[in-house]
């Protein structure tokens, strides 16, 4: 029940806030960081929990991206089945890249992750039948939905924040059964000693390539939300190498292998992002990396992690102090 | 039959023949040591046997079945354990959690691989550490975790690399102690060791290797008196 607790109070916050703040801007910063929420669960679950850093997650965001925007266009699948189909194309795509890539071990791994990022930016760009190349896709009319016997209006931001925020409680309600089980542990000793690991009995294999298809999921069904928000998407938007590394980005600021941290990575980066836009255009990048470098230096476990640690040693305190006076 | 048997085993990394056509049994309940100058090629053996390195000839058997051309998480499943000459524990998790991860290859559900790791954990005296951060252990206790982490996977065979290496004295015959029971609980032994004086006491039967070549085999007490073990770790002229 404790568990659940502060489950229930994130779920009824997170549909209490359109009804305090009408503001569109202020929903639509919502919808952002909820969206990127996701993505950075998804990369936490592989960057984080199993300790193998991709800087190409951006090509399963792209894949997510580009199937549910096809299907809608080419064969009228609606989005809100397009989003799930995404994920499963991308998980589907994420075997033989994890085949590929899992070869190799440390920064080895993660340079080949972003040339198989760049490989699929590059098909992106140059298979034009397929995906328009550099035109890309634009969505000019979304299907009409109704809701409880209501229309459902796309120009609002009500609907998107209503399946952004299903999306984020999907992905962390993901990341904290994973925690949980059997697999999470795996994936602790393969972060911690890939031989130790072997040597035990934990088919590591199988575990990252079962890690990276969850991870792809989440990054795929980010990429379909992002289509069907946007309503349009070309190479350069979706499958650009600043989308992974903000990904990793959230997940560090945030704290690695922690449940709670993209969510608190993501609110960083998202306001960092919009506070500073305006004046600097993409000069945003450059505080995006300072930022990471103040918080590697000085909170290596990320602001959530160091949050929970600073909890549970306050708890500890209040626990002695009560048994010695007792 | 053997419990652990090798036939032909060879490998060769480039040029260098690291193991050649080395053939040895292992019968239930045994503590063969393996000993031999650095660079003999046990550690070798070791990884040959377990799945790290595939063998370019020969076959291993565990039971009559051929574990060759598993990977080391499979071969351990089998039932063949192994430790590691340069310790190699999940430093940033605790003993617990450290011996609880070998146990869920037993023991698919936490509880009963959490029970089944604090016994492991009595066994190798580790007991009262259990809450410790693998890292801040000891060597001792570090040998003694890898060890428990090998226990725990419930293997047939044991193959310990070094238990004693870097150890005092008296922590040797902690580790002897622990190598002893290990035995009389009914799992089988096989030890790599450079400290003489505890496979002497340990074992009772060594195979002597040289230049990835078996050049003994026998009684310790027998094979330290062997021209061609003497010339292996003195020189031709001590011999």
């Amino acid at each position: 029940m404790r568990r659940l607790a502060p489950w229930a109070a994130g779920v009824l916050a997170v549909a209490a806030l359109p009804a305090l703040a009408r503001n569109t801007f202020f929903l639509h910063v919502c919808i952002l960081v909820f969206m990127w929420t996701v993505l950075g669960a998804a990369w936490n679950v592989l960057g984080g929990f199993a300790g193998q850093v991709s800087f190409g997650h951006a090509s399963l965001f792209g894949i997510g991206a580009y199937v549910t925007i096809i299907l809608y266009l080419e064969a009228g699948i609606a989005p809100w089945w397009g989003i799930p189909l995404g994920g499963l194309a991308a998980a589907a795509a994420s075997l033989p890249i994890g085949l590929i890539c899992f070869r190799l071990r440390g920064p080895y791994f993660s340079l080949s992750t972003l040339a198989v990022a760049e490989l699929v930016r590059l098909v992106a760009l140059n298979w034009e039948w397929a995906t328009n190349g550099p035109v890309g896709f634009l969505i000019t009319a979304l299907p009409p939905l109704s809701f409880l016997g209501h229309a459902v209006n796309w120009e609002a931001k009500a609907p998107f924040y209503a399946v952004a925020a299903a999306l984020m409680l999907l992905a962390l309600a993901s990341t904290a059964w994973l925690r949980r089980s059997r697999l999470g542990a795996y994936l602790a000793a393969i972060r911690e000693n890939e031989d130790a690991a072997e040597a035990v009995g934990i088919d590591t294999v199988r575990a990252k390539v079962l890690t990276l298809a969850l991870s792809a999921f989440l990054a795929g069904a980010g990429g379909g939300f992002y289509a069907f928000y946007f309503r349009y998407i070309d190479p350069d938007a979706v499958l650009n190498i600043g989308l992974s590394m903000e990904m990793v980005f959230i997940a560090m600021v945030g704290g690695l292998g922690t449940v709670g941290g993209p969510l608190v990575g993501a609110v960083f980066l998202t306001t960092i992002g919009e506070a500073v836009r305006e004046r600097f255009q993409v000069g945003h990048l450059i505080f995006y990396g300072l930022f990471m470098m103040l918080v590697i230096r000085f909170l290596p476990e990320g602001i959530w992690g160091r949050a929970r640690r600073l909890l549970a040693n306050a708890r500890a305190r209040v626990l002695l102090h009560g048994a010695a006076r007792g | 039959m053997a419990l652990l048997e090798a036939r032909g085993l060879t490998r060769f990394f480039g040029g260098l023949r690291a193991v050649g056509n080395l053939s040895f049994e292992v019968a239930e309940g045994e503590i063969p040591g393996l000993i031999g100058p650095n660079g003999a090629g046990k550690t070798t053996v070791f990884n040959l046997v377990t799945g790290f390195v595939r063998p370019s000839g020969g076959d291993v058997w565990l039971e009559g079945r051929s574990v060759v051309g598993l990977r080391p998480h499979a071969v351990a499943r089998r039932g063949i354990a192994r430790t590691f000459q340069i310790v190699k524990p999940f430093p940033n998790l605790s003993v617990k959690e450290n011996v609880t991860l070998a146990a869920f290859l037993r023991h698919p559900a936490r509880r009963d691989a959490e029970a089944e790791a604090a016994r492991v954990l009595e066994r190798v005296d580790l007991g009262h550490r259990v809450g410790v951060l693998a890292s801040q252990l000891t060597l001792l206790d570090q040998k003694r975790l890898e060890m428990a982490k090998a226990l725990a996977t419930g293997p047939r065979v044991i193959l310990l690399d070094e238990p004693m290496g870097g150890l005092t004295p008296s922590e040797v015959d902690a580790a002897s102690g622990i190598v002893r029971r290990i035995r009389e609980s009914g799992v089988t032994v096989v030890l790599v060791e450079h400290v003489m004086k505890a496979i002497m006491r340990i074992s009772d039967r060594v195979i002597v290797m040289h230049h990835g070549e078996k050049i003994a085999e026998g009684a310790p007490a027998a094979v330290v008196r062997d021209p061609a073990v003497i010339a292996a770790y003195f020189g031709k002229r001590v011999a």
